[in-house]
């Protein structure tokens, strides 16, 4: 005799994302509403016409594919991306090497991009979860000892890999991200921490050798002193601290934010963040924090309520992809980090990190249908005797109640 | 393993909380310092274009606009190649291309290189988008009708204030003071639009002056200067019963427009800055002071047969043979005679004289609301020689104005008062409230009687046998006094011969005066009367301003003519 149940998703991961995105479109259109010329010089290179609404008009769109896409992975068997976790690796670099073909477009000195009918994608975004994925499978495999070097080895030669690419075409960001993403799912996996040291001190050397790359190193300056260069190195973040601090409490008012016409650099996308700050003040800031806080603790309930150690990475992992890049693209600027271009997930103006955000998004909701509770379920149907058909609900006491109709295969 | 997991949570949590303290510090803590400096960087302050108030005659044409001009200036600091400036600057403005050179030779940041300049010419100085090269937009003082009732008027300097006239003495009225404000910026300098201009704009100004009555009067004194090939000329047409100058002008003149292509000398408004000696029209006061001091009636005769009088040991003569008989009081002031006049005087006394010279305001400003009138200059008796009394009563020995001779003609023409000439009616603040309304000031100096039978004496002046049969105006009765005075030679310091100032006058119609008007022509060449110089321009004016204000024939009834009234 065997139970069988199906629970409703995550109403509360639901809720946040939607909020997000939502903030996200508002925000995306009180910066780009105002257009600035260079912009529109920038974007016609590229092929895009601007409007007051282009940006807006084109997230929104990217926003209904993103739906599909959370759909998708919402419907998707866990077991089948199970058997997906190494083609999509594989997918994830080729998409990767094809930026350096003639289909990859570059922009800020940087080649990030490859064509895709009508717009463009960003395969570096799409690299995240699929090592989030690959990593998942891999350390919940039946063979996967955790104390063998060679099975730490394996996933950090893969992430290596990946990141001598995405230094090329360089993407420092992506790098970092990917770094503490790996290092944190094996870290929770159990791997002896005196591997992640000895890769910790190879690793210095070349990150420092990184990081002293010029104009990363400016960078660095200035974020220790932002206010010795405020015309130069350290504008980005002085004008983002002007922008966070004429907001005060209740910030100037939506669309009434000044720092966005030409002040702040990058306002629709890595420093959107700020103009929420300044148009809406700490409330609104605080509002968006508090969004990403609470899907990272739903995720990590997701997490410890799901049966199996695949749907427990997975869950643990996207939470960690989102939070990570949330905090960092927070800490940066705010200025407890040095300047590094990372978007913000769900609000950012960026189609490529949205819809692989919110792919993630429906696989956290996927795992939060299946989240076996078997030993719940039994003390269920023993201690009130229920009967196939009958309502249950579990999960009381541990914040995580789920609600479903049981049925018993015999 | 969930202990690690637990760690990591811990450590992300501690994170959003990291990032909650430091929105803390920025947003909440440093509110005022990054506020203070958003500002600071955001704003910029400018001036608000400001637009002198309008001046319009008293039916709304407009006399004084502002129009649309630019200003080119260079900021040397911001020059790259000083000379593709200058070369750039003079091919466009025609200026000599060193002094732009020399110009920017400075540590100010602000240099103007021409100022108010049409639009047109600074297209493509702005086309040429060179850095360092400025434009503002400044409003300049038009004046549409040019040289027309420009003494009145006046003009003002590059910077809009007022020097002469109505711009002079109106100025804090008409002035908008240029005011900053803060106003939004992008971070490249270009200022962000409020959906509407800023502009503060100054008072507007309704003139007593009648832009049609000023064209007649100014037409007929251009005529009347070519014509005598005068030195000068004034002329001055108000409204007898309220004091409001109607029309007001001098020749030579000026264009305001253009005020540095003109003398000094063309500029002042002779009607109240230049005295003269009025002759014979100053011998009213005589003839109105017996009047009313009750000493002669209009039929007293005066025995004038001698030609000359001796006062004090000197001899006063008349000019004309036909006044040697004995003349009634009514035909020695319609004739003009000196002998009968100076009888009149002597038998009115020194101190009757002298206060009469006082009440009808000689001596002392009218208090027009213009810039630079003088007071004239009237001695004191205790000043006078013996023969002082004959020579002033027939205008000689006392210096007055046009405008104050023709404010005592009206004190006639309105029965008995002295009013204050003025040239503002109104003043309009922008929005259309009125600020200010002139009211008539008047004060009686002389009865409803007396004052109505010298109406009836002076009207004979322009009838048979008076000394202006060619002021005369088909249809109304004017009522005047010609004047022919010898003018001081500077040489010998002695009244000349051949130098005259002719004058006439008077007010029409006679029964109900509308207008009161002085010509005062000087130095006319082949002719000197009164009668014969000023008369004719006098009815000329006098009678196309009649038509032009409808004022319907007095004898319509007798000549049977139908009255249409608009």
């Amino acid at each position: 005799m065997k139970p069988y149940y199906k629970f409703t998703y995550d109403k509360w991961i639901v809720a946040a994302t939607a909020f997000l995105v939502l903030t996200g479109l508002v925000a995306i259109y009180s910066s780009t509403s105002v257009i600035s010329p260079d912009l529109v010089e920038r974007y016609q290179k590229r092929g895009i016409a601007v409007s007051q609404f282009d940006f807006v008009k084109k997230q929104i769109f990217t926003v209904f594919i993103g739906i599909i896409a959370m759909l998708v992975a919402y419907r998707i068997k866990l077991q089948y991306l199970k058997k997906m976790a190494i083609p999509l690796l594989l997918i994830s670099l080729v998409c990767l090497l094809l930026v350096f073909t003639s289909l990859g477009i570059s922009g800020g000195g940087a080649r990030r991009w490859i064509k895709v009918w009508p717009s463009t994608f960003q395969p570096s975004e799409l690299v995240k979860l699929s090592m989030v994925i690959f990593l998942a499978w891999y350390m919940s495999t039946s063979n996967y000892q955790k104390d063998r070097f060679l099975h730490f080895a394996i996933p950090i030669t893969i992430m290596v890999i990946f990141q001598v690419i995405l230094i090329k075409q360089p993407d420092f960001g992506a790098v970092i991200n990917l770094a503490i993403l790996t290092l944190s799912m094996l870290f929770i996996s159990g791997v002896k921490l005196r591997y992640i040291f000895s890769l910790g001190l190879v690793g210095i050397p070349i990150i420092a050798k990184l990081a002293l790359e010029p104009y990363r190193l400016e960078r660095i300056i200035a974020f220790l002193d932002p206010w010795k260069d405020p015309q130069g190195s350290g504008y980005q973040l002085v004008q983002s601290f002007i922008a966070f601090g004429s907001g005060g409490m209740t910030g100037v008012g939506l669309g009434e934010g000044k720092q966005k016409l030409s002040f702040l650099p990058e306002v629709h996308t890595d420093f959107i963040f700020a103009m929420i700050g300044e148009e809406l003040g700490f409330v609104g800031a605080s509002v968006v924090v508090f969004l990403f806080f609470i899907l990272f603790i739903r995720g990590l309930l997701i997490a410890k309520r799901s049966g199996d150690s695949f749907s427990y990475y997975l869950a643990y992992g996207i939470s960690l992809m989102i939070a990570v890049q949330a905090l960092i693209n927070f800490a940066v600027v705010t200025g407890m980090v040095p300047t590094k271009g990372l978007p913000l997930p769900f609000i950012s103006y960026g189609g490529s990190a949205l819809i692989v955000n919110m792919t993630a998004i429906g696989l956290l909701l996927n795992i939060s249908r299946n989240a076996q509770v078997l030993s719940e379920v039994w003390t269920e149907v023993r201690n009130n005797n229920l009967e196939d058909g009958s309502n249950i609900v579990v999960g009381k006491g541990y914040g995580y109640r789920r609600y479903g109709k049981l049925k018993i295969r015999r | 393993m969930k202990k690690r997991a637990a760690i990591l949570s811990i450590v992300i949590a501690f994170g959003f909380f990291a990032v909650a303290f430091r929105l803390v510090d920025i947003m909440l803590l440093s509110h005022e310092r990054f506020s203070a400096k958003a500002k600071n960087q955001q704003t910029v302050e400018e001036t608000i274009p400001a637009k002198r108030g309008i001046i319009f005659d008293r039916k709304g044409r407009e006399l004084a606009i502002n129009v649309k001009t630019e200003s080119v200036f260079i900021d040397p600091r911001m020059v790259t190649s000083s000379e593709r400036v200058a070369f750039a600057l003079s091919d466009a403005l025609g200026i000599k291309s060193d002094r732009i050179l020399s110009s920017m030779d400075t540590n100010r940041r602000f240099v103007w290189v021409e100022r108010k300049l049409p639009l047109e010419q600074t297209r493509s100085i702005r086309e040429l988008n060179i850095s360092g090269i400025g434009i503002v937009s400044e409003s300049k003082r038009f004046y549409p009708k040019g040289p027309l009732a420009s003494h009145i008027i006046g003009f003002v300097n590059i910077d809009k204030k007022g020097l002469e006239g109505i711009e002079r003495r109106y100025d804090k009225y008409l002035t908008a003071m240029g005011e900053n404000a803060n106003v939004f910026r992008d971070a490249r300098g270009n200022i962000l639009s409020e959906g509407f201009m800023r502009e503060i704009r100054g008072n507007n100004l309704f003139l007593t002056i009648d832009e049609g009555l000023q064209y007649i009067l100014e037409k007929n004194l251009d005529e009347a200067i070519v014509h005598w090939q005068a030195a000068s000329a004034t002329a001055i047409m108000m409204n007898p019963h309220t004091g409001e100058i109607l029309a007001m002008a001098n020749r030579p003149t000026f264009n305001p427009n253009d005020p540095q292509a003109s003398k000094a000398s063309d500029r002042r408004n002779r009607a109240i800055t230049d005295g003269y000696e009025p002759g014979s029209t100053f011998k009213i006061i005589a003839g109105v002071a017996a009047l009313e001091e009750g000493i002669v009636k209009p039929d007293t005769k005066f025995d004038c047969t001698a030609g000359f009088i001796e006062v004090s040991g000197k001899k006063i003569r008349d000019a004309r043979r036909h006044t040697h008989k004995v003349l009634t009081f009514t035909e020695a002031i319609q004739k003009s005679s000196n002998v009968g006049i100076v009888k009149i005087a002597q038998s009115l006394g020194i101190d009757k004289m002298y206060e009469y010279i006082n009440r009808f305001g000689f001596g002392q400003r009218t208090g027009i609301d213009l810039v630079g009138e003088i007071a004239g200059m009237v001695r004191p008796p205790e000043r006078w020689s013996g023969v002082s009394i004959g020579f002033i009563s027939i205008g000689y020995e006392i210096l007055v104005t046009p405008l104050q001779i023709l404010r005592a003609y009206s004190a006639i023409a309105n029965g008995g008062f002295l009013v204050r000439p003025h040239v503002v009616s109104e003043i309009h603040s922008p929005n259309g409230e009125i600020l200010y309304r002139a009211a008539p000031e008047a004060q009686r100096i002389i009865s409803e009687n007396t004052a109505r039978v010298f109406r009836e004496v002076l009207k004979t002046v322009t009838e048979e046998e008076g000394t202006a049969l060619k002021a005369a105006v088909d249809g109304n009765q004017v009522a005047g006094k010609t004047g022919t005075a010898q003018l001081v030679d500077p040489e010998t310091n002695r009244h000349s011969n051949e130098r005259h100032v002719s004058s006439f006058v008077g007010f029409v119609p006679v029964e109900e005066p509308k207008i009161a008007m002085i010509v005062v022509i000087h130095e006319p060449k082949g002719e000197s009367y009164g009668g014969r110089v000023a008369g004719p321009v006098f009815r000329k004016i006098a009678s196309e301003s009649l038509s032009y204000m409808n004022v319907p024939r007095e004898d319509y009834r007798e000549r049977g003519l139908l009255l249409v009234r608009d």
